[in-house]
């Protein structure tokens, strides 16, 4: 894999990124930092609008208003792009030609030497098929393909958009070490967009949660984890609820009294609460922590905020209301957080 | 720039398009010089005796016949400029040159060159056909004065065409659209429309069409540029598709 260099940190700062076509509002007023030698998920569900704020990041696409910087300049006006950010779009090849002459192509075109179309080939375990033509290549050696192009300007940032479509489980395992090994061991900037947390959950440091355009989420995946609806909530029954809800309140915790009669104790572990409910003798019917897996917490982040979510029949608007009650109050959360 | 140049070359050499062109362009201008030799000295249908070899007339004609092949030469220009939407490659090539008027340059100078040895070549199979098969029929022409200045001026228009596809390419951005629409431009609205409309027939000698026969103008045609003035014109509408789709449509989104 080349030897371990240790590259320039370079900071992608998104500031008030929108854009709309026609009438609908893409991606409305996005701002996010991702930071150096660290892997972040670019987390949505599809039609969330991250492929089109990646392309305004790398200059593809005009924003209506906002910027993306690279160490305070915009793509547009990087002196030598392709050495300072990679990036993997959708795989775009003649498919008449080669991967090396593919490669090749910008090897010239970015002025590096054409020896790097080959190391970069094997890099990604292609070095055998790079003499045959790009359009017999399966989906997963295009992808390859398309992140061998990435890398060769060895540069410190790499954005990648939907990278794992078409790997096989094997190349999907394949990308989650390489992609940790460029970030935590080479050092660079590593922004990876995703529709499928379990896709990326293992591999990535910190999250940005994008939802209908807007930022929803942004930290590290402990910060997720933590700071999400229902994390760490104990669910308790007991004959004697308002005693026992009493008890709890004075040792400091929330209490909340669910419809059915249980309570929902924030501030407290099962065992605290156990115990609290031994020491005052009351007797309980169940005692459950209720940690909301990840997958959870980005389906209850990101529901009802596809873009398609507005054209859905009835019976889906009338059942996804209360979900999307739910994401508008996390909106305004957010947009309270960033200022 | 140079770099931007090399990777259009990397590009150009690394499918056949160009060997399909160079091959097909070859082919229509040794035919055509074979037919023409052919049929030189004979009546046509309507009387009228196409000039016989030996005369400066047939050799004009037939040294000016690989300019028939210009249309070869806009499709190749054209196929390299909309390959890049065709294929999705435009999203890399503006990944390495953000500056997307450089790149629509880089092409146009890498066509243009490209199209030099092409050219020659194509120039090259219509001399040597037209040597022979008339040499064979008793005299062959000497490459030298007005036979000289009509090949040069159509290896001139083989490369002026080049560039003019790259132009056109960059306005339309759509491969079959641009080739279909450049045909019916050539074929049917000059070569038809515009000649039969008396009224607007005096236009002809200011389009790409009558630009190109001033350059190798043969038939003694007062209606028609000089040869160095059609040249210019060419090239000039070639930069202004060029230019106009560099700020027209390659600017925009790539999607």
């Amino acid at each position: 894999m080349g030897t371990p260099t240790t590259h320039e940190p370079v900071r992608i700062e998104v500031r008030g990124l929108s854009k709309s076509f026609g009438r609908v509002q893409a991606v409305s007023d996005l701002r996010f930092t991702v930071e150096p030698a660290s892997v972040t998920g670019f987390l949505g569900p599809n039609g969330a609008g991250k492929t089109t704020t990646l392309r305004m990041v790398l200059g593809l696409e005009r924003p209506d208003a906002g910027t993306a910087t690279f160490n305070g300049a915009p793509y547009t006006s990087l002196s030598e792009p392709l050495k300072t950010v990679g990036a993997v779009l959708e795989t775009a090849f003649h498919p008449a030609r080669s991967g090396r002459n593919h490669l090749r192509v910008y090897c010239r075109a970015a002025g590096l030497p054409l020896s790097r179309a080959d190391e970069v080939l094997t890099e990604v375990g292609l070095a055998d098929a790079g003499t045959r033509r790009a359009g017999g290549y399966s989906l997963g050696m295009r992808q390859r393909l398309a992140l061998a192009t990435a890398l060769l300007g060895d540069p410190p940032v790499l954005v990648l958009d939907e990278p794992a479509n078409g790997l096989d489980p094997e190349g999907i395992q394949w990308l989650r070490g390489f992609l940790r090994y460029l970030a935590h061991e080479q050092g660079r900037t590593v922004l990876v967009s995703s529709h499928l947390l379990s896709e990326v959950e293992q591999t990535v440091d910190r999250v940005v949660i994008v939802g209908a355009g807007r930022l929803v989420r942004e930290g590290s995946i402990e910060q997720l984890r933590s700071g999400a609806v229902g994390a760490g909530t104990v669910l308790v029954r007991s004959p004697e609820a308002a005693r026992l809800a009493e008890a709890l309140r004075a040792a400091g915790s929330t209490v909340i009294q669910e419809d059915d009669g249980a309570l929902a104790v924030t501030g407290s572990t099962a065992a605290e609460v156990g115990g609290r409910a031994f020491a005052a003798g009351i007797e309980l019917h169940e005692l459950r922590s209720q940690t909301s897996g990840l997958e959870e917490i980005y389906f209850e982040l990101t529901s009802g905020r596809e873009q398609f979510a507005a054209h859905s029949p009835t019976s889906a608007i009338a059942t996804s209301a209360n979900a999307n009650a739910n994401a508008n109050a996390t909106v305004t959360d957010t947009t309270e957080a960033a200022r | 720039m140079i770099r931007l140049v090399r990777a259009e070359w990397t590009k150009l050499f690394t499918t056949r398009v160009w060997l399909g062109i160079l091959l097909g362009a070859c082919a229509m201008a040794g035919g055509f010089a074979a037919l023409f030799t052919g049929f030189a000295g004979r009546n046509g249908d309507n009387g009228q005796a196409l000039p016989d070899v030996g005369t400066s007339a047939y050799e004009q004609a037939a040294f000016g016949i690989s300019a028939n092949a210009t249309v070869l030469l806009l499709i190749l220009g054209i196929i390299g400029m909309t390959q890049e939407y065709r294929h999705r490659t435009a999203t890399p090539t503006f990944l390495v040159s953000p500056r997307r008027g450089r790149v629509v340059l880089a092409k146009l100078i890498a066509y243009g060159l490209a199209a030099v040895p092409i050219g020659l070549l194509v120039i090259a199979t219509d001399v040597l056909v037209v040597e022979i098969y008339a040499g064979a029929r008793g005299a062959a022409p000497s490459l030298s004065g007005d036979n000289l200045r009509v090949l040069a001026g159509a290896w001139a228009a083989l490369v002026i065409y080049a560039v003019i596809g790259v132009g056109v390419g960059a306005l339309l951005r759509n491969q079959v659209g641009a080739i279909v629409g450049a045909l019916v431009y050539l074929f049917v609205v000059e070569g038809i429309v515009i000649r039969a409309i008396p009224a607007i027939a005096p236009v002809f000698r200011w389009l790409p069409g009558g630009a190109l026969e001033a350059m190798t103008a043969t038939l003694d045609d007062t209606d028609l540029l000089q040869p160095w003035q059609g040249g210019l014109l060419l090239l000039g509408y070639g930069l202004v598709a060029a230019v106009a789709g560099t700020l027209f449509a390659v600017r925009r989104d790539v999607t």
